[in-house]
């Protein structure tokens, strides 16, 4: 087959990866606040086509590469899209591991509790991460991957914070340290999610710009794009 | 010292950096405008590829720095070439020494219908070189720097076009350096040879690049990948882009370039 | 009959049709040598070789016209090769490619195809009168020479111009001037096509008759020429001679002499298709 129609079911595969894994977050944070462990069973299930596709892409990016010898826009598509697809599978992770929780560990969380540590708030704020990015992929927007470097700040404060509350709070409570530690344990993760998606937003630019911003401070454009 | 003394210093120091040099050249075949105003500094041991769609220039250009092209009817040539900073269209040059300094490599491999020791002792009996033993030393080390040497020893007496095509096109090479030239230039060397000669003879101008300066045109762009330091891209009779290959292949300037190289048009 | 079956017909009929073509050439040829062989053939021998002519036919032999004609044959190629060569050499590689260059191409092959008369003509006028040769194996020769000298420019050309532009490309390339690039590549890859074109032009010239007998060669010539200024004769001329006498003695000298003139032409015709292959193998 010819290189561009490859390309486009490379970049339909990725969508749909985006897809996947978006729904399973937002299963996850629907099951972890209402308990429903029916829901959360879903993504325990879906967690399988999820590691099939990251199977699917990975094996299709190898042959791109294989039969077209790519250069340029098709080698650096290709090359970003097996890092966003491995970063994608590891958020896929992160939802699977938030709902094993509500399976596995009976407890449910006050609304107190949720509501001290902002966890409701990070949540929000990593979806609409995911979404930025998910937007970005799909239409080639650099400036809307560079929007996801600032939401993360609000996830990192978020994360910092809430080693002083849990201590203060258990303090004057210790009976709420399950839900605590519960609750860190899924901040831990989000905290995790918001990394993964500004690593997928660098490789985005990567593959819009052919800029590295992995590893660098500056994360704003420096030069315009063609 | 005045001021135009010092800027001519520092032009010809520029000039001097720069083995090769084109300076806005303009080329006709009577009324077709082949070059349309092309500059280009290249370095010296360097490799540097020219790649585009046929017809677009590319040889015409190469050409220009041994002046084959003066033996096509209605050229005319506008503009600057200068070879170590000195204008070679200038009326004061001789083209036959020019010739002489300068190696080419053509697209079918063109040994003369003489013995392989002929051929490649030809250049250094233009020249009227004649001793035996020096003409023998010469040809040998040519023809080990082509790694053909094994292959050929026992026979030197024997026809070049007896040899496969792989064989002549370095045979063609082998007599270039015997001369011992500081430039090469190639024009699509590979393209009509199987892919085992293929990779012998890039193999080869890797190893050449320690001594010589080497311009290449070829068609196959995975070609000028492997081999080039630097590329430019001809596009009708102009230069779209030129720069490190690195760059070309991995984040070109220009989206025509981008175009080219991966296949998505030429 | 449908298409296949009458294309088929065709096929067969131009096979017939160009067998007997062939044939009847060669059988008409063969008839010829044939009756010549047998009315010739018994008489050649030694002494007919080596007598002078006289008016008795079994005394008369072809030594002074064969001597003629040898002289003859080596002071043409002597004169024509040279010059013919170096025109060539000249049209095909110095002259511009312009529209004089072109009516100098077409005079030339016109020149081939001139009457041998009319350069018996000149010869007289030129060589013999004006430049005061005589009728000498000198003038003959430079007669002949302007007569072959079109043929050996043109296969000359011919030759050089199947040299591949490659050859050149590389020699020019290597920063060999033009002569040198003629010298060492044009010349050794074309001297089968130019040796071939030489022979063919001279076997043409050996059986000349009409312009040296202008020029005075004369049918009844007791000597063979010692010097370029003497007087000749040649095989032609001798054999014309003897077939204008009654006695049948003579029909037979002419038979003979047309055999060892023909042996002559043949095998110089066979060693210039032996170069020609030669050299056609050699850009193979």
């Amino acid at each position: 087959m010819n290189l561009e129609d490859h390309r486009e079911i490379l970049n339909q595969s990725g969508l749909e990866m985006f897809q996947l894994v978006r729904k399973q977050l937002i299963k996850s944070k629907e099951a972890f606040l209402t308990h429903d462990s029916d829901l959360a069973e879903e993504v325990l299930h879906t967690e399988n086509r999820v590691n099939g596709m990251d199977l699917k892409i990975d094996r299709d990016c190898e042959r791109f590469i294989a039969l077209h010898n790519p250069v340029a826009g098709d080698l650096r598509f290709v090359l970003a899209l097996r890092k966003i697809n491995f970063d994608l599978e590891r958020i896929g992770d992160h939802a699977f591991g938030i709902s094993s929780y509500i399976v596995e560990v009976d407890t449910p969380v006050d609304q107190e509790v949720i509501d001290k540590l902002e966890f409701e708030q990070m949540y929000e704020a990593a979806l609409s991460m995911l979404d930025d990015i998910r937007a970005a992929y799909k239409d080639g927007n650099a400036k809307k991957a560079r929007k996801v470097f600032k939401k993360d700040k609000v996830l990192n404060k978020i994360n910092l914070n809430s080693f002083a509350v849990i201590s203060a709070e258990v303090k004057k409570d210790p009976n709420l340290i399950d839900q605590y530690l519960l609750l860190f344990s899924v901040i831990k993760k989000i905290e995790r999610v918001g990394d993964l998606i500004t690593n997928i937003a660098e490789e985005i630019i990567f593959y819009l710009e052919a800029e590295v911003l992995k590893h660098s401070k500056k994360k704003g454009p420096s030069k315009p794009s063609k | 010292m005045s001021k135009k003394n010092k800027e001519s210093i520092i032009e010809s120091s520029i000039k001097r950096k720069y083995k090769l040099q084109a300076k806005d050249v303009k080329v006709w075949y009577g009324d077709f405008m082949a070059i349309k105003g092309v500059s280009m500094d290249i370095k010296a041991n360097k490799v540097t590829a020219f790649i585009g769609p046929s017809g677009c220039g590319k040889s015409t250009f190469l050409r220009l720095f041994n002046r084959m092209n003066d033996y096509v009817d209605d050229f005319k040539m506008e503009g600057e070439i200068n070879i170590d900073g000195k204008d070679i269209n200038n009326k004061n040059i001789n083209v036959e020494l020019l010739r002489k300094q300068i190696g080419m490599v053509f697209q079918k491999p063109n040994p003369f219908p003489k013995s392989i020791f002929e051929n490649v002792a030809y250049g250094l009996q233009i020249q009227g070189l004649k001793d035996k033993k020096f003409l023998q030393e010469r040809v040998e080390s040519s023809l080990k720097q082509v790694a053909l040497w094994d292959e050929v020893k026992d026979d030197l007496n024997k026809s070049a076009l007896a040899l496969s095509g792989g064989q002549q096109q370095r045979l063609c090479i082998a007599r270039t350096l015997a001369v011992e030239p500081s430039i090469i230039l190639m024009d699509e060397p590979t393209s009509a040879l199987d892919p085992i000669s293929t990779a012998k003879i890039e193999e080869l101008i890797y190893k050449l690049k320690d001594k010589y300066t080497i311009v290449i045109v070829t068609h196959n762009m995975q070609q000028a990948s492997r081999i080039s330091d630097t590329t430019a891209f001809f596009y009708l009779g102009e230069i779209i882009e030129y720069d490190k290959t690195n760059k070309i292949f991995t984040n070109p300037e220009k989206q025509q370039t981008e175009n080219y190289i991966t296949g998505r048009f030429g | 009959m449908n298409n296949i079956k009458k294309n088929r017909l065709k096929d067969q009929a131009f096979k017939v049709w160009g067998i007997f073509c062939t044939l009847l050439g060669l059988v008409l040829l063969s008839i010829f040598i044939g009756n010549i062989l047998i009315d010739g053939i018994l008489r050649i021998d030694w002494e007919f070789v080596m007598n002078l002519p006289s008016r008795h036919a079994e005394e008369s032999g072809i030594f002074t016209a064969l001597m003629g004609s040898i002289w003859i044959l080596l002071l043409t190629t002597v004169i024509a090769l040279p010059i013919g060569i170096a025109a060539a050499i000249y049209l095909e590689e110095y002259s511009k490619k312009n529209k004089l260059s072109s009516i100098l191409e077409v005079n030339i092959s016109n020149l081939a195809g001139v009457p041998s008369i009319i350069y018996g003509l000149l010869g007289l006028e030129v060589f013999v009168r004006i430049l005061e040769m005589g009728a000498s194996v000198l003038a003959g020769s430079c007669t002949l020479a302007l007569l072959i000298l079109p043929i050996v420019i043109v296969s000359t050309r011919e030759a050089i111009k199947a040299v591949p532009k490659s050859i050149r490309d590389a020699s020019f390339a290597m920063g060999a001037s033009k002569w040198q690039t003629v010298y060492h590549q044009l010349l050794p890859a074309s001297f089968g096509g130019i040796l071939t074109g030489i022979i063919l032009a001279l076997s043409r010239a050996v059986g000349e008759t009409a312009p040296l007998i202008v020029i005075g060669a004369l049918a009844y010539v007791p000597f063979a020429p010692e010097s370029p200024m003497d007087q000749f004769s040649v095989l032609p001329i001798q054999i014309f001679n003897w077939i204008t006498r009654p006695q049948h003695g003579f029909v037979e000298n002419a038979a003979a002499a047309i055999i060892i003139l023909l042996l002559i032409t043949f095998v110089m015709n066979g060693i210039a298709v032996y170069f020609r292959n030669r050299w056609q193998k050699k850009f193979k």
